[in-house]
């Protein structure tokens, strides 16, 4: 196996097994694939497909039970829970479907989270927030509340927040699944925008129209990988929001 | 630092949801105001002590006729106790600066004209002003060659002076006690009513000798009340005083005493006596809320915690180790604590200072119970969080976040 010096994820034949009682139940099988720096890698599957369990996995929030995970050349399979914690914070920026914010909290703070985690809590942690915020266009909503903005407007505080410690890689888990069309859109032209800028992006999603944003897709099926393919076109979010636009006016 | 930014984050949680805030606070804060208020009362009765013991003379040692209880009322039936016991006691009891006797009759009636009055008449000696350090007000006090001659006078409180003459002078003037004609010499300095509403004022004093054979026709007294030049050698004078009555009255060890002897140190016991089961009874109910509110305290946190695995799933995808909610969770628990022995303590000052004003109990707050208090909320804090924050930090990141 050759080792790429711009690999930022490397999977070799990983495994997952679930154990309940005496019967164990595969998840992943033999799960090999590489994600290099600057890719933008849609994971596809039906539900039951492994999907989650893959991106949890990837995301250092649980082991598998065989193969080796190299993230930025690191071996992840070896480190212990404290390890990957600062992993985590250091290099992965997650995405959710529920967006995960905190309720009381104002979107600024929200972003800001994760920099209290980080072993040297940074003196600009305020405008590294800030310019998060303006990166995903929330300039002017800095102190509203979750409960005060739009489900796009919250995705799009949680990106914010996935950013705001420079992470290697952004970790986006159906990212889309919870908001309608437009605002479905405007995230995924975000991620598009991100990627351009270099950013490393791995999207899950059961859908297919959603995994086409993508320059690859990896398509699971019963926990191994179906498919590995370029997409020769991509589409283009921004474009598919203006035409959306055009066609309502 | 990382751990007091994990500390922040706990101390955030308590404006999560105000009202189950106050729940987790609830135990803490009667238990703290509870301990607060045993140790205000503590200090009251101290104080109230050291007032009776000031009253009843800080050198002082009575020798009261009849055995058995503690406190006057004496027996007044008991007639063995006799001048030559007091004589006795004069001579061979060293160290002594006054040794006074007195015979008492309470509820005499007291005439003059057409006014009458109930009172305590006493029969002393020239001695008894020094020995209880009170003195006419007004004329004079009693004097040896009173005693000597059995003269008919008497020196009269305030308060017999109020209800036989009003604001008349008194002095000269005759009253009648048991038809024997006393005239009033003077009148004594106002010592006001006891505690439990005694009159102090309510009294006529004459020559002991006077009171004895022309007044009360008896031939034994009350008591004596001795006065020691040396405070510290009191308990051993008192001993010695027990041992020669004893030896005087023929008392075997087997038998019980026709007298008694009360010092300071009886009359303070006394004192406290009751107040120790009113804080008894408020160190339990403060051990009871405490425990029981660290108990709830614990349970709140533990449906907290089941209720915030998003967020704990969240912040440990974002980077927090098991440690960082283990602080933030076990410092939301002490910060609920340090809020409640805050709350605590003004309750319990209130309590404190409201108490003496609307009940007989005396309380004096002060800083000290908030230093056991502060120890306890935080041993309450740490002990009931520990679980919680555990399990916390124990819940696996995938499992939170579902």
């Amino acid at each position: 196996m050759m080792e790429s010096e711009s690999a930022m994820i490397e999977l070799e034949n990983i495994e997952k097994t679930y154990a309940a009682g005496t019967v164990t139940t595969p998840v992943l099988q033999a799960i090999t694939f590489h994600v290099d720096r600057g890719e933008y890698v849609a994971i596809m599957g039906a539900s039951g497909a492994g999907k989650s369990t893959l991106m949890n996995i990837l995301g250092c929030l649980d082991k598998p039970t065989g193969g080796q995970y190299r993230l930025d050349r690191i071996d992840v399979v070896n480190l212990d829970d404290e390890e990957l914690s600062h992993l985590r914070n250091e290099k992965i920026g997650f995405v959710f479907q529920q967006f995960h914010l905190l309720q009381r909290t104002t979107a600024l703070k929200n972003v800001m989270l994760p920099l209290i985690y980080v072993e040297d809590y940074p003196d600009d942690a305020v405008e590294r927030a800030e310019s998060a915020l303006a990166a995903v266009g929330l300039a002017d909503r800095m102190t509203y509340r979750p409960g005060e903005l739009s489900g796009g407007q919250q995705q799009r505080v949680a990106i914010a927040r996935a950013l705001v410690t420079d992470p290697e890689i952004i970790l986006a888990d159906e990212p889309t699944g919870n908001l309608d069309s437009r605002s479905g859109l405007e995230v995924l032209a975000i991620f598009q925008r991100l990627n351009r800028q270099g950013r490393t992006i791995v999207l899950v999603t059961h859908d297919e129209a959603v995994a086409e944003h993508a320059q690859r897709v990896i398509v699971l099926k019963d926990g191994t990988v179906a498919e590995d393919r370029r997409v020769s076109r991509p589409r283009d979010a921004e474009q598919e929001t203006n035409q959306d636009e055009k066609g309502r006016a | 630092m990382r751990l007091s930014r994990m500390a922040a984050e706990g101390v955030q949680g308590l404006g999560i949801n105000k009202l189950r805030t106050f729940f987790m606070m609830a135990g803490t804060i009667v238990g703290v105001a509870a301990l607060v208020v045993i140790m205000a009362i503590g200090k009251g009765t101290e104080k109230r002590i050291m007032k009776r013991v000031r009253n009843f003379g800080p050198r002082a040692m009575m020798v009261i006729a009849g055995g058995g209880k503690d406190l006057p009322p004496p027996d007044m039936n008991v007639t063995t106790l006799t001048l030559e016991d007091a004589e006795a006691i004069r001579s061979q009891i060293d160290g002594l600066a006054i040794v006074s006797p007195m015979a008492w009759r309470f509820q005499m009636n007291v005439k003059h004209e057409a006014n009458q009055y109930q009172a305590i008449v006493w029969g002393v000696e020239p001695s008894w002003h020094e020995a209880w350090q009170w003195y006419p007000a007004a004329g004079e006090g009693i004097a040896d060659e009173d005693v000597a001659t059995m003269a008919r006078v008497c020196v009269i409180g305030r308060t017999i002076q109020r209800e036989l003459f009003g604001d008349r002078d008194p002095t000269g003037e005759r009253i009648y006690i048991n038809n024997v004609a006393l005239s009033v010499k003077g009148v004594l300095e106002n010592r006001g009513s006891s505690p439990i509403g005694t009159d102090f004022d309510n009294k006529v004093i004459l020559p002991i000798t006077t009171a004895m054979r022309r007044v009360m026709n008896i031939d034994y007294v009350g008591a004596i009340r001795l006065i020691t030049e040396d405070p510290k050698r009191m308990a051993e004078q008192a001993a010695a005083v027990r041992r020669l009555i004893h030896q005087r009255h023929r008392i075997n060890p087997s038998e019980e005493d026709d007298f008694r002897i009360i010092t300071a140190d009886v009359i303070a016991q006394l004192a406290r006596g009751t107040s120790r089961t009113l804080s008894l009874l408020l160190i339990v109910l403060a051990a009871l809320s405490l425990t029981v509110g660290g108990v709830v305290l614990m349970n709140i946190l533990l449906i907290s915690v089941a209720e915030r695995r998003p967020e704990i799933g969240l912040r440990r995808a974002v980077g927090a180790t098991q440690r960082d909610i283990f602080v933030q969770f076990l410092t939301e628990s002490l910060a609920v604590t340090v809020l409640g022995l805050a709350l605590g303590s003004l309750l319990g000052l209130g309590l404190s200072v409201a108490l003496p004003r609307l009940t007989p109990i005396q309380a004096i707050p002060s800083w000290e119970p908030l230093l056991l208090a502060s120890a306890c909320a935080l041993l309450i804090g740490t002990f009931f969080g520990v679980q919680p924050a555990r399990r916390a930090a124990k819940l696996h990141p995938v499992d939170a976040l579902r």
